[in-house]
Formats: C-alpha cells, structure tokens, sequence
C-alpha cells in the first residue's frame, strides 16, 4: 500500500532542501557579500542584547543590580538571584501549577483538535465551511473582553480558583488553532493513502490508527508545543480567576513587585527560569519540522 | 507558525498528486454524521467557553453593571445604547482609537519590511552567519511577551536602564535620568521598538522558509539577462512570496491593534492617557474603574473595528481551508 | 440626597436578599465580636496584603493563635500583592466563596463600602476604638455606620542625610518650610560637583506628597457639595500649594517625573540625594537591604548611606495618612468569627507588635506610647498626629486608579501643562468620575 502512491512530502522535502543549500551568488562582488554577512551579525547582536542584559542582571549581585553606572558583567557573579527566586514563596508552586495546567490543556485540545481537524481536512459535509468559519473568527476574539463573563460563569459551576478552570479556558484558548494547524497536517497526506488502504481492506479505523495518525506525528509535535507556549506565556486570565497559590508563573513574575519597588535581579533570575521550557520547546520544533517531514515520508 | 508553513508549502507550487476527483467523491457523500460527531466535542467547547460568555459581553454593553451589581449579583439595568453613544462621543477615546491606528500602521511597516530585509539578507550571508541569525532570533521569538516587556522596561529604566548610561557616553549628550516615557513619542519608540523586535523573528523566519521556494535557475536567470537586484526582486521573489507576506503582514495588523501587554508593563500596570491603547483603555474602564458594561462596549467596538481585517483573514485562510 | 435614598434602598433591597436565601448569620444589622464564639471544624480565610508577610508576620501568627484557642477555628491566611489586588478582588466578590476578612487601602474602602461590599461591624466590641485615626475611621463609615476596622497606618516624615547635612553646614532638621528649602540650597551647593546629586529625590507621579503641598496652603483635592462631589485643585489656594511643590521639586529632584515613589528608598540608597519624603520604614530600607528580597527572614545588607539618615516631620506640612483597614465581606459564611479574629489582630498586643515593625498603631491613644516605645517610628507618630486624608467619595478609588493626579503631576513638571492648566484639568477629570 506504501508503494503504491509517491508520498508528496517526499518529494516537497527533496526539493526544499536542494533550494535551501543553494544560496544565490550569481553576479555578487566580494565587497557585497562582506557587508551582507557584516550586516547579519550586527542585526544579530542587536537582537540578543535584550537578552543578554536579563541574563547580566540575573548574575549579578544585588548592589551591582542598583548601581547608577551599569557594568556589562557581572564582576562577582553569582547564583543568588536564581536562589532567591526558586526559593520565593509560591514559585515552585506556581511552576508545577503551570506545568499541570498547561499539559491538561495541551492534551484536551489535541484530542478534541484531532477530531474536529480529522473531519474538517477529510469530509465534506453539510455546515463544513460553517466550522471552519466559527474555528477562524474566534482566534481573532479579544479573550480580555471575556473575562468577567468568563469569571462569572466559571464561578457559577465552582470551577475559579480551581487549575480545572483554567485548564479549560486555555484548552479553549489554544483550540482554534489547534484545529487548524492539525488540519494543515492532515490535508497534507495525500487522500490517495486513504484510499488504497481501504481498498487493500482496511476499516477506517484502521486507516485512522494506521495511517493518519502516524503521519500527523510531526504535526501533533509542533502543535502541541505552540499551544504549550501559548498556555505557558498566558497571565491575564489565570491573574483575574486565581489566587496566587493556583497560579503560573507568568502570573507569579507579574505580581513580583514587592511595595520596595522591584527586585530586578531575582525578577530577572525568574524570567529566565520562566523562559527555558519555552526555549526549549522551541528547539525541539526547529528539529522535529525538518526531520520529522522527512521522516513522515519515508515511513509513508 | 505552521498556519504559515502549510502556505508555505502550498506557494511552493507542489501538486500533490490527487486521484481523479471520481474516486473520492462517493466516500464523501456516505459519511453525513460522523463529521459533525467528531466536530461535536470542539464546538461545544467553544460554545460553552466562548461562545457564552460573547453573548454575555454583547448583552453587558447595552446594560449598566457597576461594582455593586457585580458584587451583589443582582441583573444590571438595562440601557440601551447609553454605552455606546457615551464612548463614541468620548474625545479620549477617539484619541485612543487613532493612537491605536497609528501605532499598528507604524509597527507593521517597520515588522514587515525590516523582517522582509532580513529574509532576503539570510539569503546572501555565509551559512555560519546565517546560522547565528536564526539562533538570536529563535532566542527573541521564544521570549515570553511579559518577560521581554519586563526586560525592556529595566532597559529603559531611567535611573538605572542602560539605554541611557549608552547614551549619556556619546560626547555633548546628557542622559543621565532621562525618562523615556515624558514626551509620548519617547515613550512610543520603545514601545514600538519591543514590539518589531518581538515580531521580527516570526516574519523573518517565515519569510525566509518562503524564500527557498523561489526557484534559483529562475532569480539566476533574470541576473544573467542583465535584470537589477530590485528588479529581480520586484518581478520574480516578492510575487511568489505575495501569499505568505498576505498572510504575515494581516497577522501583525491584528495582533499590534490589540497590543496589551507591552504598553501595561513597561507604565507599570497604569498607563497614562497618551499610552492607552484600546485594549488597555477597555481593560482600565472595566476592571480600574469597575464601569464593566462600558468596558465590554469599548470591546465590542475594537472588535467591529477589526471586522474588515479579520474578514480579509479569515477569507484568506478560508481558501487554504477550501482547497486544500 | 436623591443618592442617599437609592443606597438606603438599596441596602434595605440587600438584607431583604440576604434574609430570603437563609443565610446562616444572624439578621442584625451589625456583626457582633462580643461573646464565645464556637468554631470548631472551621477555617477563617484571611486576605491580607504582603507587607504583613514581609514585615509583622509573628503578629499575623500570634493573633490567629490566641484566636484559635479561643474558638478553636483555624485560620488560613493569604497575602496579596498590592499589584492588581483589586481586580481579583471584585471578581471574586461578585463569586459566592468569599474571604472572611480582607484588608485593603484605607483609600480603597469607600467604593466597596458603598457598594455593600462589607458588613457592619460594631466599633465597640474593638479595643482603643474609641481614639481610633480618623483617616482610618473616615473611609469605614456611610450612613452612620461602621464597615471595617483600622489596622495600621504610616504617616509620611522627611528622611534625610546626616552627613551631608554636617558638610553643608547644617546642624539640625529643618524647622520650617523655608528652612528646608534653604537647606536644600546649601546641599545643592556644597555637592555642586556632582552632576548627578538633587537635593531632595522626589519622583513626579508622587501624589501624596503633592497632595500634602496643597493642603500645607489651605488647598483641597475635591469636597461635597450637596449631593455632588467638586474638584478644587484649581482653587488659588490649591494652586498656590501645587506651585509650590512644583518649583520645589523643578529646582532640587532629579527624580523622574514618570515614577512614582515605589523604589524610592532603593534609588536613595544610592547616594545621590540629600533628602526625601517618606514611610517611616523607608529609612530603614534605604540603610539596609535584604540580601534574598523574596526571603521575609534573609539578613540584611549595608548601603552606601547605612547609619546616615535620620528622619523628622517634614516641616509645616501635614501627612497623607496612609494605611490599611479590615472588612468582612458582606457574603462572608462566618462573619462572627471573622469579627472575633479582627478582633485579636488589632487589640492592644497586636498594637505593640505593628510598632515593633515600624508600623503606626490605628488610634491615636497609642501614638505617644509607639513613639517611646519605637524611636524610629516617633517622627512618624508626631507627623501622624497633623495629617489629612483624600475625599470620602464611593468613586474615590476610581481616581486614584485611573491615575488622573499622577498625569496631571507629571505633566506640570514637564511643561506640558502649567499648573492652573493642569489643576483644572484634574478638576474636570474628577468632576466626571466623581459623579459618575
């Protein structure tokens, strides 16, 4: 049943990959390509300034934090920082609740995404463009405006104040786009699969378990880990529904102002302890889209 | 991002090969239920969650629910257009909504055509230059929104931002103290520059993928042929690219209009009147004021408002969605 | 008057709900703290901000102790960030699940006090309630009742350096107004070489100092006339104080005009100021941080200006008397108890322990006793006793978070507006959200 049909993704990744090697150098003076790669790592400098100076501050003790005249390095670096967040009250809390919230809501809204995008990307059917329609415009909903209304009704079933809730606001959230992604995905496997399965016997559960799921996988990572950082990053909501001890901590690094101003340092310490998931999900993505395609055709 | 990325495929002009429409026409027509049962859990989600408390929202601007309705759960009066005519013939919030334009216009240029530059200078650099870009700019772009706010609000600081310890070393300039937020167009040029460099990388990266689309024997040719590099990029790269840069330039509209998060942290949670945005101005009179009824009529303007953008979108993906 | 029948309506309307859904309280209007209370199997919920965490929370323990042997309920008690406490609270006032006792900023009270936020309590049941601040008091009372209880309370004193004081020239605090600004002249002139030294460090969107300017001239910020609230600051003598605050602040602070005084005592800290206007406890955050911010018990560290500073009223001018006071939600499933742990929060041991943590006690027969008791504290306690505070309106808190005096501040010392421009303009705004 493989062979029977030439995966498109194999051929679309062949041909990417012989495009991107192929850097353009036809009618380029030396001088030209000099600038340009000057060019490229200036603007590079210039964007990670920001975050070199989070981490500068991060390492820095906390006279050298407030001092009128900044230096570029930390002289007697230090973990303090770092220390005095992890230690703060409510931060690994509020690390495990975003952990807890963010997967449940991640999790709920694959397996509800899936199917809506499975019969989006697969059907056609009465009311078809009807979905894709209310899935596209609620995106573009400002969730601010919802809150009180969101509030009251979650009030009213018990559920503010509860990791449940939010669970299931920002499983909502990320929902939309779920659906939408996943169905790029699926519509991405050529229909003829489908077909020759079935016709070789195979049910349409079989087809689903078989076929579309596995060749969904890649698609299933990257959607996923941009709804983590989606659910991850969010604190508007979970700051208006939650006590600080169910919160995340996004929410814990924007109430992190005590009345003696702001403590930069361990602030900085806590964005970064905040950030590396984020980071390091969206490595994981950088890899997994390039070889998962490749690997996606190879087992199709 | 993979919203784009299937775009990206679809631009690059692979056909999948699909069987003649006969054989999967008659499978189609079978299956009239299980469609709409797996679509079932997500709209019901969508219903309750969103759906409901819409309706509420759309219901509350025509009310007048204050602190006291709030807390003592009593129905809030009606008032018809009250809402409406009072934010409309409001100056302050003209003056926000044409703040709020102006800032989009101007930090979707600056996105869009500083992104576009980089794309195309990925192009042209050694692969270990362009290798670093991506990295730093992965680093920006997995930068969570409130942390990068935070970052730059301690940057600009005015007692001990760096910013200004930088420029008070330029010879004649004095600095020292400088408040970046007491002349509004100050203020707005960091704001606006947190929000380019926060929305560079997406654009950048996405145009990049895009880039590699544009067949090489194609842009060679045209140089060969003795066409300009603008030449080459008007007639050859920027068409094939024009579905993607639709798609990207209509997204930065809609998020910029509804920027929140940078302009309520960098004032620290109470932004003046010159940087209120409509999202933030929705917010204050809201939840800062306790006026919920005219905060949700602010709202459901801004979404009026957007209604033609977000139509153009949502016809864009809707060919995506009909096609594919 | 039309506004006071609604709310007698309206409060009627209230306890006729209250009494139809069978609440499990008493129907008398007023909660009781007199007399044994049983609960047992019960947890009290205690919102209370953070500085309680940071700074007194052995108090905090005490009381919850001593009220737990005597009711034998427990407490649980939650501190909240000042950073957007309000929002959370109004969603979670509209709930049913309501805290048993919340503190909030005796300038927050009164737009939840009218709102029928909170149930009336009994001011006798309370101990020293009889002296209680009135700028504590003045926010818990509508229609002759009382709807909280004052807690503490801080009173803004003038901190300022010793040593560069002696190396002006100076031998003691200023005694008048004319005198700090000549003080301030004579600091300005002997740290002249030092391009980044102002005086005095006073940010621009610090209200409360303004404020006490104009009240220092006989100004006002709004009063009621009739049923309707006015907005004075374009008064001459409101705008005689405005001025005032303002060249003083044009000619001696470097601060910036867009901050407000929130890390003040950080940014004195770093030497380059000779004096500022703050909290009691300012002086000693200005002298020594904590090593671990996050840490409530974290040793402290020296600053540049560690056994520098000293503190005195500020001269001719009457404190913002600020603070906190204690409300029980009118939803509140055990308001006796809520009472009864009130009640030991803010009696007399309580007092002693706020004191020892540089807190002013809520009346005014402890103020001389804190004052011996606590010297850091007695400048304080003496500015305490000539202070003012803002207007009892229901929107009050509207004003203050919808940043109308900061704006108008911070616009007058930048020039975009002259003071009259600027006063009138804050009238206005006032005006509208006053009456709103």
């Amino acid at each position: 049943m493989v062979a029977t049909t030439p995966g498109a993704p194999a051929v679309r990744t062949r041909s990417r990959r012989r495009v991107d090697e192929g850097v353009i150098t036809v009618g380029r003076s030396r001088a030209a390509t000099i600038a340009a790669n000057t060019t490229g790592i200036v603007f590079s400098i210039l964007m990670l300034f920001p975050i070199y100076w989070v981490l500068n501050t991060a390492f820095k003790p906390a006279d050298e934090v407030l001092a009128l005249t900044p230096t570029f390095w930390p002289k007697h670096p230090t973990f303090d920082n770092f220390l005095s967040a992890v230690k703060a009250p409510l931060f690994l809390q509020d690390m495990l609740n975003g952990l807890i919230i963010t997967l449940l809501a991640v999790a709920g809204s694959l397996v509800v995404g899936f199917l809506a995008a499975l019969a989006i990307a697969r059907f056609k059917f009465y009311g078809r463009r009807g979905i894709i329609l209310v899935i596209l415009a609620v995106q573009l909903v400002p969730f601010i405006a919802l809150l009180i209304p969101l509030f009251l009704m979650l009030q009213s079933v018990s559920l503010t104040n509860s990791l449940i809730g939010v669970s299931i606001t920002y499983l909502v959230l990320i929902l939309p786009y779920t659906v939408w992604t996943l169905r790029g995905f699926i519509s991405g496997i050529p229909r003829e699969l489908d077909e020759a399965a079935l016709i070789d016997g195979c049910s349409r559960g079989q087809v689903f378990w078989r076929i579309i799921l596995p060749l969904t996988g890649p698609g299933l990572v990257a959607t996923s880990v941009f709804g983590f950082i989606q659910a991850w990053n969010e604190f508007i909501i979970i700051n208006t529904l939650n006590s600080p001890e169910k919160q995340n901590l996004m929410a814990w690094l924007l109430q992190n102002q005590t009345t003696r101003g702001t403590a930069w340092g361990p602030l900085m310490a806590g964005a970064i302890i905040t950030s590396i998931p984020v980071v390091i999900f969206f490595l994981i993505i950088q890899r997994n889209i390039a070889t998962g395609l490749t690997a996606g055709a190879v087992k199709g | 991002m993979p919203v784009v990325e299937s775009t990206t495929r679809r631009t690059g002009g692979s056909t999948p090969h699909r069987a003649p429409g006969r054989a999967t026409r008659p499978r189609r027509r079978q299956t009239s239920g299980l469609p709409w049962l797996l679509s079932l859990p997500a709209l019901l989600l969508l219903a309750g969650i969103l759906g409901y408390p819409l309706v509420r929202m759309v219901e509350l601007s025509f009310q007048n629910m204050r602190l006291r309705e709030l807390i003592s759960g009593r129905p809030a009066p009606w008032v018809g257009l009250d809402n409406y005519t009072k934010v409309l013939s409001d100056t302050d919030f003209w003056a926000v909504v044409w703040r709020t334009v102006a800032f989009t216009v101007v930090a979707v240029i600056f996105t869009v055509v500083v992104g576009l530059g980089i794309a195309l200078l990925m192009r042209r650099v050694a692969r270990g230059v362009r290798l670093f870009m991506i990295v730093a700019m992965m680093f920006v772009w997995a930068m969570p929104q409130l942390v990068a706010a935070q970052a730059f609000r301690w940057i600009t600081d005015s007692d001990f931002g760096v910013v200004n310890y930088v420029i008070d070393k330029l010879p004649g300039v004095d600095y020292q103290n400088h408040s970046w937020f007491v002349n509004p167009w100050q203020g707005w040029s960091v704001i606006t520059t947190l929000v380019v460099w926060a929305g560079i990388p997406f654009i950048a990266i996405t145009l990049n993928a895009g880039l590699t689309q544009v067949p090489k024997e194609l842009v060679e040719a045209a140089t060969v042929d003795g066409a300009s590099p603008w030449q080459t990029l008007r007639s050859i790269t920027l068409p094939i690219l024009k579905p993607l840069l639709i798609i990207v330039t209509t997204l930065s509209v809609i998020w910029d209009f509804g920027l929140f998060t940078q302009n309520w942290v960098l004032r620290d949670g109470h932004p003046e009147p010159q940087y209120q945005t409509l999202a933030t101005y929705s917010y204050t009179q809201a939840f800062g004021q306790s006026r919920y009824s005219l905060g949700s009529a602010i709202s459901v303007i801004t979404v009026l408002l957007m209604l033609g953008v977000m139509a153009f979108y949502i016809r864009q993906m809707f060919k995506i969605g009909e096609v594919d | 008057m039309k506004r006071k029948i609604v709310a007698a309506a309206a409060i009627a309307a209230t306890l006729l709900g209250a009494a139809a859904c069978g609440s499990n309280d008493d129907n008398s209007p007023t909660t009781s703290a007199s007399g044994a209370v049983d609960g047992k199997g019960k947890t009290l919920k205690v919102w209370l901000m953070v500085d309680a965490q940071s700074s007194w929370k052995g108090v905090v323990d005490d009381a919850s102790k001593r009220f737990t042997d005597a009711t034998g309920a427990q407490v649980n008690v939650e501190y909240q960030q000042w950073a957007n406490h309000l929002t959370k609270l109004d969603a979670t006032l509209a709930g049913s699940d309501v805290p048993d006792v919340i503190e909030l900023g005796n300038t927050e009270f009164p737009k939840y006090v009218f709102s029928q936020a909170f149930a009336a309590i009994n001011p006798a049941d309370y101990e020293n309630s009889g002296t209680w601040l009135q700028g504590l008091k003045g926010a818990c009372d509508f229609e002759g009742q009382t709807y909280c209880v004052p807690y503490y309370a801080g009173a803004r004193v003038l901190i300022y350096r010793t040593d560069l004081f002696k190396k002006a020239g100076i031998a003691a605090a200023p005694k008048s107004y004319d005198e700090f600004l000549s003080d301030a002249d004579k600091l300005q002139t002997a740290q002249k070489s030092d391009a980044k030294f102002g005086a005095v460090y006073m940010p621009g969107q610090y209200w409360y100092a303004a404020m006490s300017w104009v009240k220092a001239s006989g100004g006002d910020i709004a009063k009621q006339d009739g049923d309707k609230w006015v907005g004075q600051l374009s008064q001459p003598s409101s705008i005689a104080g405005l001025q005032k605050w303002v060249d003083m602040v044009k000619k001696y602070s470097k601060a910036d005009p867009t901050k407000n005084e929130n890390d003040q005592a950080g940014i004195f800290a770093q030497g380059e100021a000779g004096m500022f206007y703050g909290n009691a406890w300012e002086q000693g955050a200005a002298e020594q941080v904590k090593k671990d911010p996050n840490d409530p018990n974290s040793p402290l560290v020296d600053t540049k200006v560690k056994g520098k500073l000293a503190a005195a009223p500020m001269p001719d001018v009457p404190s913002f008397l600020g603070g906190s006071n204690l409300g029980i939600p009118a939803k509140s499933q055990n308001k006796q108890l809520a009472a009864q742990w009130i009640k030991a929060f803010t009696d007399s041991t309580s007092m002693a322990g706020l004191v020892k943590a540089n807190a002013l006690p809520n009346s005014t027969s402890l103020l001389d006793k804190a004052a011996t008791d606590n010297p850091a504290i007695a400048p304080a306690a003496l500015a305490a006793k000539s202070s003012w505070f803002t207007p009892n309106a229901e929107k009050w808190a509207d004003v203050e978070k919808g940043n109308i005096l900061q704006t108008m501040l911070t616009d007058v010392l930048t020039g975009k507006k002259s003071v009259a421009d600027g006063a009138k303009w804050a009238d206005d705004q006032m005006n509208t959200t006053l009456n709103d």
